[in-house]
């Protein structure tokens, strides 16, 4: 077992993913996951890859970073051990719950929401904001998707919410996700 | 993860194109209620009633909260009163009225229906003896609803009920008079009424339903229309074909979101879930209204020429997306056109580009029917009972549910304005043509024999 996370951070351009998995396949690697985004014209990838017995992070990553020297990237490879957290080994049973807060953009608004949400145990595991600006109200909007505890009290962290909308003048709302799903989806 | 556009939709059709759950309904079913003591009987009804839907208000609260979906209306239907009532003369069925008022008021549920009676053929003594106490139930209670179903396709048309039924109306319009006649706009006559309707004036528990069981009545007039208004933005040269699609699509979502209230409230509260009925339900606010949708896609108002077949698509697209959605779609499911109960439609009614006659043509495509229309109190019986036949007779012929909802507001005259509050709304008084003449017609009574099921031209 010789696993390594390998984080790629720059500017998006074709063939950043084709060089860095040409790299670890060199290296007799293997990806077994991986997932890439992009932010406006920013490029993010992260990808769990598991080495040779003989390789290491370090020579991975100074491969990685001559193949791509000139596409002008961030590139770590760190040694990953698998295994879970504490949270991940006793998580909760939980419920998807979307949050999505409406409203102009505002200095602090993740910070607060995101504040009192893991203030109630709340695990966020998507976030994404929608921002074109403009009067239009759902122009602007952010939305968490969220794993909520089954012992988190609902209302407690609803009037939480509230408050930092009252605050921010914000319009947020907490709804389970099945509603998004069972609208948008045809399938079960 | 999910879709940035497919969040931003739902969040669009809950805050602002008003999609809302009209109602949850729960259906009751009473016939082991029944006894020839009229005590035991009300007692037995209202244990039954608040035992059964004790936590219906508070679960779909809850469940408000949990999906951010409002749920308008939390109702209550029975079976049909002139069935297990039927022991009882028409006092007493008054007094069965108001225990079912009582239940309503004690569970919080906004409208209890099923003071109902099915008489396409005949009419039993306690048929006869609820539709005796229509006007005075109407009249004393507030949440009650009735229906009665006067004709069928495999029945005909009974016409000695029908003509009754006229006099019934004025009568509970008389008896209501300081309220425009708000007691006939509780109370509905049908042809072809389906067991397991959710929506009021019609919803009542049908014979062959289930103990109790849980059905939901989807609206969504306001999502439809900013539906298409979007599609034609998107695409200038959108047709028809396009615009049953967007309706479809549309329908199948708002299905999919009711169904997933139903079932949870119904797993909440230990009772099997039953249909779901997509109907596009207007209310009498803003973008919550079937007129507009005419408006939408270029019709210079509903009831201008071209108005029929664009019902006649909407009607079908609204079914076909709710089927698709669900296995379990039952009601009325289509588009209403009530005139009080949609600001678009009363306005057109008002200003005359929709009349009544082609309200009526409307209604041969529509899934309701005459609904919600104000007409001159001095229209007489006969008048209303030929204006019911004549609709009864489209539903039975088309084998369709058509039904009849008719004010005839006292002292008021064509043009007049009602007001009748609520969901219920306001609009125009409807003129009738030879609304104040007799009507020799109705008064032969009998039955219009049912329909030939072939040679169909």
């Amino acid at each position: 077992m010789n696993k390594v996370l390998i984080s790629v951070l720059g500017s998006d351009q074709p063939g950043i993913i084709a060089r860095v998995s040409d790299i670890i396949k060199q290296h007799n690697g293997n990806i077994e996951n991986l997932s890439q985004t992009l932010l406006d014209t920013v490029f993010g990838a992260l990808l769990q890859v598991e080495l040779a017995d003989a390789d290491s992070a370090e020579a991975l990553q100074t491969a990685l970073e001559a193949a791509c020297q000139d596409m002008d990237l961030f590139i770590r490879v760190h040694p990953w051990r698998e295994g879970s957290s504490d949270w991940h080994q006793h998580k909760a049973a939980a419920q998807p719950y979307i949050v999505t807060a409406i409203g102009p953009d505002r200095q602090g608004l993740v910070a607060e929401i995101a504040a009192q949400l893991y203030q109630h145990g709340v695990n966020i595991t998507h976030i994404q904001a929608i921002f074109k600006g403009g009067s239009n109200p759902m122009d602007n909007l952010m939305v968490f998707e969220v794993d909520v505890p089954k012992d988190t009290v609902m209302q407690a962290l609803r009037d939480a919410l509230t408050e930092i909308a009252t605050r921010l003048d914000l319009e947020i709302s907490v709804q389970h996700r099945k509603i998004f799903d069972s609208v948008s989806s045809i399938v079960n | 993860m999910l879709n940035p556009k497919d969040i931003i939709s739902t969040l669009q059709m809950v805050r602002e194109e008003n999609l809302d759950l009209r109602t949850v309904t729960v259906g009751i079913n009473l016939t082991d209620c029944v006894s020839d003591d009229i005590n035991t009987f009300k007692s037995r009804v209202y244990d039954k009633i608040t035992r059964t839907a004790g936590q219906l208000v508070a679960t779909c609260e809850r469940i408000e909260r949990r999906y951010g979906i409002e749920v308008a209306n939390k109702r209550i239907s029975v079976s049909p009163i002139g069935v297990v009532g039927a022991p009882f003369n028409s006092e007493q069925m008054v007094e069965i009225a108001l225990t079912l008022d009582k239940a309503a008021l004690e569970l919080g549920v906004d409208f209890v229906g099923g003071f109902s009676a099915l008489v396409e053929k005949g009419m039993s003594r306690g048929d006869q003896a609820l539709i005796d106490a229509i006007p005075q139930a109407l009249t004393e209670s507030q949440r009650v609803c009735s229906s009665v179903n006067v004709a069928s396709t495999r029945a005909g048309l009974n016409m000695d009920a029908i003509k009754r039924m006229g006099v019934v109306v004025k009568q509970a319009a008389d008896m209501t008079a300081e309220d425009d006649g708000l007691a006939a706009a509780k109370l509905v006559v049908f042809a072809n009424i389906p067991q397991d309707v959710p929506f009021m004036a019609g919803a009542y528990l049908g014979i062959g339903e289930a103990d109790a069981v849980v059905s939901v009545g989807v609206s969504g007039p306001g999502v439809v229309k900013a539906a298409l208004e979007r599609a034609i933005n998107e695409q200038q040269d959108m047709d028809l074909s396009r615009a049953a699609d967007v309706i479809k699509q549309t329908a199948a979502r708002l299905t999919r979101a009711g169904e997933l209230v139903g079932r949870e409230v119904a797993e909440s509260l230990g009772l099997p879930f039953g249909i779901v009925d997509l109907s596009l339900a207007p209310t009498p606010n803003e973008n919550d209204s079937v007129g507009e949708i005419f408006e939408a896609v270029g019709l210079p108002a509903i009831g201008a020429p071209g108005s029929t077949a664009f019902l006649a698509m909407l009607n079908d697209a609204v079914k076909k997306g709710g089927a698709f959605a669900s296995s379990h779609v039952g009601g009325l499911s289509g588009a209403f056109i009530p005139v009080c109960e949609d600001l678009t439609i009363a306005d057109s009614a008002a200003n005359g580009t929709l009349s009544l006659e082609k309200l009526e043509a409307m209604t041969a495509v529509c899934s309701v029917g005459l609904d919600m229309i104000a007409l001159p109190g001095d229209t007489s019986a006969e008048m209303l009972s030929a204006v019911m036949a004549d609709e009864m007779a489209i539903g039975v012929i088309n084998k369709k549910t058509t039904a009849a909802r008719l004010i005839p507001a006292p002292g008021k005259k064509a043009g007049d304005h009602v007001v009748f509050g609520g969901l219920l709304g306001e609009g125009p008084v409807m003129a009738v043509n030879m609304g104040e003449q007799e009507n020799r017609f109705v008064r032969l009574g009998g039955r219009i024999p049912a329909p030939i099921q072939s040679l169909v031209n």
